[in-house]
């Protein structure tokens, strides 16, 4: 569990998470991909606490692809509590969601958001999105030490 | 016409106007009629008075005239009988010629009396007393034979013009023993000067014109000078006659006989100094009717005022309620009891149900509207739902596909290769439904934000964003000049995406298809077309083009999700434009839509 996560992936649906990690492991970007269910678990892993107590919060993920419709605590909220905490708010962030919805949109943005897709319907599109997103977030983005 | 425009000028004008005017005209019509009707019978009456007093006036004069020349010939007839002047006369002027001269003397009386002679049986003259040098050189002779005068007597002759002056002899017989043996002939001259006549006036109190003539009709006189010409013609006497004097006076006139003389005495009344008195009488008319008016007009505009500020009141309140005020009720104390009081009260009485209704109703569109609402927004998370819910599965039947097409293509065999192919295109399709399907209700929302659309270049950019995305190169693409419009810059974009995107899908099996992009200018609005030479429609179908999932061509003629039309459609009408079709099957078809110029 120490080892440094490249990306931490928060999806409810179990078939959207499947094909996004497909996609990213396609173009051999999968490799530190941590997979989690719902908000609630999230925002355990990203402070160290939970079932995840003995983790380094200090142990940043590269970038977070954050869905927003899931069950417990939403997207939204989990974007929030990571923006406004000093140690977690450089994480880069990645909204991921099958609608556009204005409203959420702009949310979003306010509360800092890094980047906001609307998942494309058919597969291929989707899958040269998701590819797109890690390549750029992993290979090209530059992020504090 | 001219009494069309002054009835059109009388109804603009208000009650509180008209009122005054109408009293002020029944006033006029009223003083106008009174005033001549009463003009007619006082002018009437005047006139018959007028004549009365004429009447008297001329009656009166003629008998004092004749009592004057009576007087005269008493006087004469006195020194006639004498003893001296009956002795000169025998003697012929040779005895008492002294005394004879004397007695003469003594008949001068005034200064009218120029002349008096004593003439023998021969009419000669023996004794001459004179009070002038005029030369009366009259015929003696003719004189005596028309007076006919007797033993005894005198007689008063006509009146003579001598030398531009009026005179008039007085003829008297000197008897002896009833036998004539003389004559004295006495000359009075009638010369009055035109202030002694005004002071006769005066005194009688009549402004009048007096004649003398003679009864022969030979000369006139206005006892001032002579008149060669008489001024009107005499019929009869005891008459009276009207004429248009030289002066352009009409008189009344009568003519009346003076005893003792040859003379007929005339007397003339204008009419217009008889009718002084009425003209003075219609003066005070017209004076009393314009103040009569000025007051009737100040009574009426003080009534007409009290009439029209109840309704002032009930017009303030009423515009007060068309802007949507109910606070102000028409005030009625000042004027409770009577028919405006009434019309008050019945209007508040309106007024508060007016407000009782309006009230509901508003209470009835709140509760309609917040209804409206709910559906709106249940209609909102519907379209959330579908577009999150649908698409997930459909991302993974899409997926899921593709992973088994992927990873055991091998192991499908052709007919597995096919299957799995239809089931990939199936999918993207329904995703593209849902897509259109979800910005087709999103249009609702959005507001329009108008800028100023360089249509040439959004055309441009069009066409070459479509033609990147992969039609083949044999299009042939004529963007005509195509003028600026203001507009939602996105959504017209996404209109002329969709209509040449339609163009190149239905030209697409021809094999030399053309696109054209043109305008046509109107004074108001401006029309955008595209024009293709492709599939074209049956125009019995144009009606079902622009709804939504409506089609003309089959799926596996054309692709499409059957929205695209219907969405362009809703765009123009947000723009309050115009969308229309032609098209011939197998031939082509031209799309417009108009876009308002403000």
């Amino acid at each position: 569990m120490n080892d440094k996560i490249e990306i931490l992936l928060v999806e409810d649906n179990q078939h959207d998470a499947e094909l996004t990690i497909r996609s990213l492991r396609k173009v051999n970007l999968a490799n530190k991909l941590v997979h989690l269910k719902d908000g609630a678990e999230a925002l355990d892993f990203i402070f160290a606490k939970g079932a995840f107590a003995g983790r380094q919060i200090e142990n940043k993920p590269k970038v977070i692809l954050l869905d927003i419709k899931m069950p417990k605590v939403d997207g939204i909220e989990v974007l929030r509590q990571i923006k406004s905490n000093d140690i977690t708010k450089t994480i880069p962030v990645v909204i991921m969601t099958s609608s556009k919805e204005e409203q959420d949109i702009i949310t979003s943005y306010n509360l800092g958001v890094n980047s906001y897709v609307v998942k494309p319907v058919d597969f291929e599109g989707f899958a040269k999105a998701v590819a797109e997103l890690g390549f750029y977030w992993l290979m090209i983005n530059e992020l504090p030490e | 016409m001219r009494t069309k425009t002054d009835h059109f000028l009388f109804s603009r004008l208000s009650i509180q106007q008209r009122l005054p005017l109408l009293i002020c005209t029944l006033l006029l019509a009223s003083v106008i009629i009174y005033g001549f009707a009463n003009y007619y019978s006082l002018k009437k009456a005047t006139l018959i008075i007028g004549k009365e007093r004429l009447n008297s006036f001329v009656v009166e004069l003629a008998s004092s005239l004749g009592t004057s020349a009576q007087s005269i010939i008493k006087i004469v007839n006195t020194t006639a009988a004498q003893k001296t002047v009956v002795e000169c006369l025998k003697s012929d002027g040779k005895k008492f010629r002294k005394e004879t001269i004397d007695a003469l003397d003594k008949l001068h009386r005034d200064s009218t009396w120029v002349l008096v002679e004593l003439l023998n049986k021969n009419l000669v003259p023996i004794i001459r007393s004179d009070k002038s040098t005029v030369n009366l050189k009259v015929n003696i002779k003719d004189l005596i034979s028309y007076t006919k005068v007797g033993p005894d007597s005198s007689k008063v002759g006509k009146i003579y013009n001598i030398k531009g002056l009026v005179y008039h002899p007085v003829i008297t017989a000197v008897t002896n023993q009833k036998h004539i043996i003389g004559y004295i002939v006495s000359w009075i001259s009638i010369h009055e000067t035109p202030k002694s006549m005004e002071q006769f006036y005066q005194l009688v109190g009549i402004t009048a014109d007096i004649y003398i003539e003679n009864t022969d009709g030979s000369l006139w006189t206005n006892l001032i000078d002579p008149l060669s010409k008489s001024p009107f013609k005499i019929k009869k006497t005891n008459e009276l006659i009207e004429f248009t004097n030289t002066d352009g006076r009409w008189m009344i006139a009568r003519a009346q006989y003076i005893p003792h003389t040859y003379w007929l005495v005339v007397v003339a009344f204008s009419e217009q100094n008889m009718l002084n008195g009425v003209n003075s009488f219609v003066k005070w008319i017209v004076l009393i009717g314009i103040v009569l008016m000025a007051i009737g007009i100040l009574a009426a505009w003080v009534m007409s005022r009290n009439i029209t500020k109840p309704l002032n009141q009930l017009m303030a309140a009423a515009m007060a309620i068309a802007q949507g005020n109910y606070s102000s009720p028409v005030p009625i104390d000042e004027f409770k009891y009577d028919e405006l009081g009434k019309l008050a009260n019945a209007f508040n009485i309106m007024i508060s149900e007016i407000y009782l209704a309006h009230h509901e109703l508003e209470n009835k569109v709140e509760e309609r509207t917040a209804q409206l609402e709910n559906v709106n927004k249940e209609l909102e998370a519907f379209s959330y739902s579908v577009s999150h819910d649908l698409r997930t599965p459909l991302r993974a039947i899409s997926g899921y596909s593709i992973m088994l097409k992927e990873d055991y293509e091998a192991e499908l065999g052709t007919e597995g290769k096919r299957i799995i192919h239809n089931i990939i295109t199936n999918a993207k399709m329904m995703g593209q439904l849902i897509d259109d399907l979800l910005s087709f209700s999103r249009l609702g929302k959005k507001e329009l934000v108008r800028t100023q659309i360089d249509m040439q270049l959004l055309a441009k950019n069009v066409v070459n964003e479509l033609l990147q995305s992969g039609p083949e190169d044999k299009y042939n693409f004529n963007i005509d000049l195509l003028p600026p419009i203001k507009a939602d810059q996105v959504m017209i974009k996404q209109v002329l995406l969709n209509l040449v995107n339609n163009a190149i899908k239905y030209s697409s099996k021809k094999t030399d298809p053309k696109i054209v992009i043109g305008s046509i200018e109107k004074e108001t609005k401006t029309i955008y077309y595209v024009k293709d030479n492709g599939a074209g429609f049956d125009m019995a179908y144009a009606n079902k083009l622009f709804g939504v999932f409506q089609r003309l061509h089959s799926q596996e003629e054309f692709e499409g999700s059957g929205v695209g039309l219907a969405l362009v459609k809703r765009i123009i009408e947000k723009h309050k434009g115009e969308i229309w079709a032609e098209g011939i099957e197998n031939e082509g078809a031209t799309f417009y839509f108009s876009l308002p110029k403000t």
